[in-house]
């Protein structure tokens, strides 16, 4: 891997910074944020709001119009066995998405919480 | 506070905003040219000071009087019991929605000393207009709206407005389309509820 390639890497969620390797995606699940609607989204550090907010919903479809929802996924380092819990909060609109800045968990706060 | 039909414009307040000050600049004028020929204080007041506050007054006074009108909004829809949580404020028009009871409270920029709450079981139908027009990589718009029909008069709310064609894909857009699309699930809920009671 060139220099470049690897200064790259290291903005990559899917990239574990202590084993210099790529993650594998370990879960993927699509969530509601029922009390977040168009125009009163305010990004959140903390895990514990998510923990609270997120609700499960099987596909886009079933997101009421204006209304956020947070697509999630973890990474697991295939070395050192390291999760990196990835959060892309969004507003879906017809057939576009609105993203908003991704939120990136990587010290264990929401490991359980996309096995639940 | 009315009932009855919806009043979008009050013709009077127009009217009074364009030939009000039309009318003290034009009398102001006269009088300076009629008794201030050789200048002076009187002079610059009637020619220039008068007709400068009736420019200000086009230019500033209805959108201060909108805004004003927003507040005392509010106020009569606290004083009325009304749930006002759900509230648009735009451009040309403020919609408050309180779904439990099934009414619709309107103020509009042209007529901003009356409130207007209507039964929302009035509202015919209600529909977003997201504005798109032009061919290919032109294809955007400037204006994202909602609409609804009281009575078979239609109330355009605009949720994005601009001087520039933006982007179907655009942040500010999508945000508008989905503003507007928000209102019209409100107002079909608002309607059933009020079909309903």
């Amino acid at each position: 891997m060139g220099l470049i390639d690897k200064l790259l890497r290291k903005y990559q969620n899917d990239w574990c910074r202590e084993c210099n390797c790529t993650m594998e995606k370990a879960r993927k699940q699509l969530f509601a944020l029922p009390g977040v609607s168009v125009g009163h989204y305010t990004e959140h550090k903390d895990p514990a709001f998510y923990r609270k907010s997120l609700r499960i919903v099987d596909k886009k479809a079933d997101i009421p119009p204006g209304m956020y929802a947070c697509g999630a996924i973890q990474y697991r380092c295939p070395e050192c066995a390291r999760r990196v819990t990835v959060l892309d909060p969004f507003l879906p609109v017809r057939d576009e998405e609105k993203h908003e800045a991704g939120v990136v968990f990587s010290g264990g706060e929401l490991d359980d919480f996309l096995w639940r | 506070m009315k009932t009855d039909q919806v009043k979008k414009i009050n013709y009077a307040y127009l009217l009074s905003y364009i030939l009000v000050p039309l009318a003290a600049a034009a009398l102001s004028l006269f009088i300076g040219y009629t008794f201030f020929r050789e200048g002076g204080t009187g002079a610059a007041i009637c020619m220039f000071i008068i007709p400068f506050l009736a420019v200000l007054w086009w230019i500033f006074a209805p959108r201060n009087i909108y805004r004003l009108g927003k507040k005392r909004m509010v106020k009569q829809l606290d004083e009325l019991g009304i749930d006002r949580r759900q509230i648009f404020y735009s451009d040309g028009c403020v919609v408050s929605m309180d779904i439990a009871k099934g009414k619709i409270g309107l103020m509009f920029f042209w007529n901003p000393f009356q409130v207007q709450v209507v039964p929302a079981a009035r509202v015919s139908r209600a529909w977003t207009d997201d504005g798109a027009g032009g061919a290919g990589f032109l294809r955007g718009t400037s204006r994202v709206s909602f609409l609804f029909e009281i009575d078979g008069i239609k109330i355009r709310v605009n949720t994005f407005i601009s001087n520039q064609r933006w982007k179907m894909n655009d942040e500010k857009v999508l945000e508008g389309i989905s503003k507007a699309d928000l209102w019209v699930q409100v107002l079909d809920q608002a309607r059933s509820q009020g079909e309903g009671a």
